[in-house]
């Protein structure tokens, strides 16, 4: 069963950074958002960042934190439902 | 292909002056040498609040800007430093640099929509109200490009000098931390509320702000007979790796292309250096290994872990603090930072000039901008 | 008396063309996902550097008075949560340093100015000073919005790039200064950035004071 949260990254991924060749589906849970196969860079990583604070009520505080949880859509989907209210983010 | 140096011929550096939150530049120098931090925690966007970041604003100046800037009377102080003369006439032209200008005053515009703030805010109308304060003439160049813009300064007004179409130069540098600046770099995640410690191998990097506004005078090595204790900018070079805005080139070479042509200049010279130094960490660490392969004897300081970073007016800025230091006879250590350091070449406390003749001066910019200026007596 | 062969010329000047519209037409002067951040004012700056191919030995000159308009519009509006991209994009001399990043193209000698009456004057000095084999003359501007209404916006789009060199082999005209005591150089002496745009687009020679103390002559050969 896919994981809402996951879905919902990967849209929000493709709505921030205007990736418009791009549908969420077509990024892989695992794969690297940074650098490789999506080619998004650090300035793209704290766009993010600014749309995931709002989003779910989150705080990244500094780039080396920001940079550990945007490693992949897996990754970041932990990282939030690590740090938002349960009411900010979908069961 | 390497191209070549275009390292320009020495220039005279007649007089130089700087204002930051600690007062001008003997002020500034001796709180650096008793280890005083000018960074203060302040709410990231002034009367709006937001999270805790290092600032070091001038004394009673507010994050929150007025009309006309709350910074304009503070540069008096500095202004009564700069050498009399009739600056910015034909042939004494003035270089006016600076990464922000005025760009606090179109923040509180959009803030407030009073239209007030409209007559400082663009670069043109922010230098224009320092032209008309210091009743300067119309022979005013204006350059920037983020922090290395002061060493643009220095190095058109030498090309200036030497091409004969000045008898002295003016470079005067200003930048004033507002919420448009601070909220920016805190989006960026540096500016946290974290100190800065230059040069430390932490598991977080994290940078201040600084308010800073300088002055130096150049004059053209024969123009008349030398004073003493004269300095040259002995070499001066550049260098844009244009790899990512806010990233370097992950070997280095961007800080070793720059600095190459200044290390010959230096050779059989005994310095020290004044590094760019913010706080972050992936450049910090690039540009500790760098100097130290390049100059392993020569101890590295920053400053930055006091007065904060004086962005686009840092190469001058701690440039008459590196002056004030050879006229003192003792170098600030590195404030904010302790061991482990990146390398050993880092000085945490500080030390005598006495074992040294000569001062490299660095900056860096977005963009992998590198300058570097080599300080030695005429 | 500083001068310069012009040995290469290019001009934009699209209009009301949008940015999406700029962006497909200049999309082949770029690496493939290179323009997706890139503003208007990047995107035609890119577009007329693009056959001049800038190298690490040029010099490059940049000049622009209000710089990445639609950015810093864009990015005070992002208040209170303040965008970086915006932050990064906004400030001065983005627009160039997009295409040069999008190219991976370092330059040694890079000197972004910025001003109004006299920016052209200064820059063209900055430029003339270079002791570069070729410097590349650029610069620009892009229509603003809300600021325009403000009137600290320009009202026009537009992108040059010149090629200047010592050498007078191609050479399409010349850029004379001259430092003059004389009294037509007075104090309301300028030339204005659009003004200048319009003389290179339509290969108008020029010869007047600048600024004060300064006479430039554009001519074509």
């Amino acid at each position: 069963m896919s994981d809402p949260l996951r879905a919902q990254l990967k849209q929000l991924i493709v709505r921030t950074l205007k990736l418009d060749d791009l549908q969420p589906e077509d990024i892989g849970d695992d794969d690297p958002l940074i650098g490789s196969g999506l080619n998004l860079d650090s300035i793209d990583a704290l766009e993010l960042v600014v749309t995931l604070e709002k989003e779910f009520g989150i705080k990244i505080s500094s780039s080396e934190e920001s940079r550990a949880a945007l490693a992949s859509v897996a990754h970041l989907a932990d990282f939030v439902r690590s740090r938002a209210p349960a009411d900010r983010v979908p069961a | 292909m390497p191209s070549a140096p275009f390292s320009p011929p020495p220039i005279r550096l007649t007089a130089t002056g700087c204002l930051t939150a600690l007062g001008d530049a003997a002020s500034t120098h001796a709180a650096l040498l008793s280890h005083q931090r000018a960074l203060q925690l302040h709410p990231v966007l002034g009367r709006d609040g937001g999270d805790s970041v290092p600032l070091a604003l001038l004394p009673q100046r507010s994050l929150d800007e007025t009309a006309p800037p709350n910074w304009l009377a503070h540069l008096d102080t500095l202004g009564a430093q700069i050498p009399a003369a009739d600056w910015g006439s034909p042939r004494l032209p003035v270089f006016v640099t600076s990464s922000n200008f005025g760009v606090g005053s179109l923040y509180a515009f959009q803030r407030t929509r009073d239209p007030a703030h409209l007559a400082s805010g663009t670069p043109f109308a922010s230098v224009d109200r320092i032209r008309q304060h210091f009743g300067w003439g119309a022979n005013v160049s204006i350059l920037s490009h983020a922090c290395v813009s002061a060493h643009l300064g220095l190095l058109l007004a030498t090309r200036t000098l030497h091409a004969g179409l000045a008898d002295r130069a003016l470079v005067f540098t200003f930048d004033f931390v507002s919420p448009f600046v601070a909220g920016g770099f805190h989006a960026l995640k540096i500016l946290n509320n974290g100190f800065p410690a230059p040069y430390a191998a932490r598991d977080t990097g994290s940078i201040g702000l600084g308010d800073g506004a300088a002055f130096a005078v150049l004059e053209h090595p024969d123009a008349s007979p030398t004073a003493a204790n004269t300095l040259l900018l002995h070499a001066q070079s550049l260098y844009n790796e244009m790899h990512h805005f806010t990233a370097n080139r992950a070997d280095g070479s961007g800080f070793a292309t720059c600095l190459e042509p200044v290390a010959a200049a230096a050779r059989d010279r005994r310095l020290w250096i004044k590094g760019h130094g913010t706080g972050t960490l992936e450049a910090g660490r690039l540009e500790a290994d760098t100097l130290a392969q390049l100059f392993p004897d020569a101890p590295l300081v920053s400053w930055k872990g006091s007065l904060g970073h004086t962005l686009g007016s840092c190469g001058l800025v701690e440039l008459a603090l590196a002056v004030e230091s050879l006229r003192d006879g003792r170098v600030p250590g590195t404030i904010g930072s302790e061991p482990p350091f990146f390398r050993d070449n880092v000085a945490a406390e500080p030390f005598s000039t006495a074992a040294f003749d000569a001062v490299l001066l660095t900056s860096n910019a977005f963009g992998g901008a590198h300058a570097a200026t080599l300080l030695t007596p005429a | 008396m500083l001068h310069r062969h012009i040995v290469a010329l290019r001009t934009d000047a699209p209009g009301a063309e949008d940015l999406a519209a700029t962006r497909e037409r200049l999309r082949d002067a770029f690496p493939r996902n290179a323009t997706r951040r890139m503003t208007q004012l990047g995107l035609l700056l890119g577009g007329v550097l693009h056959d001049l191919a800038p190298t690490e030995n040029d010099t490059v000159v940049y000049a622009s008075v209000y710089g990445e308009t639609r950015a810093l519009e864009d990015y005070l509006t992002s208040f209170p949560t303040p965008s970086p991209t915006l932050f990064q994009t906004s400030i001065h001399p983005s627009g160039i340093q997009q295409v040069l990043i999008a190219r991976q193209q370092p330059i040694r000698h890079f000197f972004p100015h910025t001003g109004q009456r006299h920016l052209v004057a200064h820059a063209v000095q900055s430029a003339l000073l270079s002791p570069s084999p070729r410097t590349l003359l650029c610069g620009g501007e892009e229509r603003g919005t809300w600021l325009l209404e403000h009137d600290a916006a320009s009202g026009d789009t537009f992108a040059f790039a010149l090629a200047l060199s010592s050498d007078s082999a191609n050479a399409l005209g010349s850029l004379r200064l001259e430092q003059t005591t004389a009294a037509e150089s007075a104090l309301e002496a300028e030339l204005r950035l659009p003004r200048f745009f319009s003389a290179l687009a339509q290969r108008e020679p020029l010869s007047h004071a600048v600024a004060p103390g300064l006479i430039l002559t554009l001519s074509w050969n």
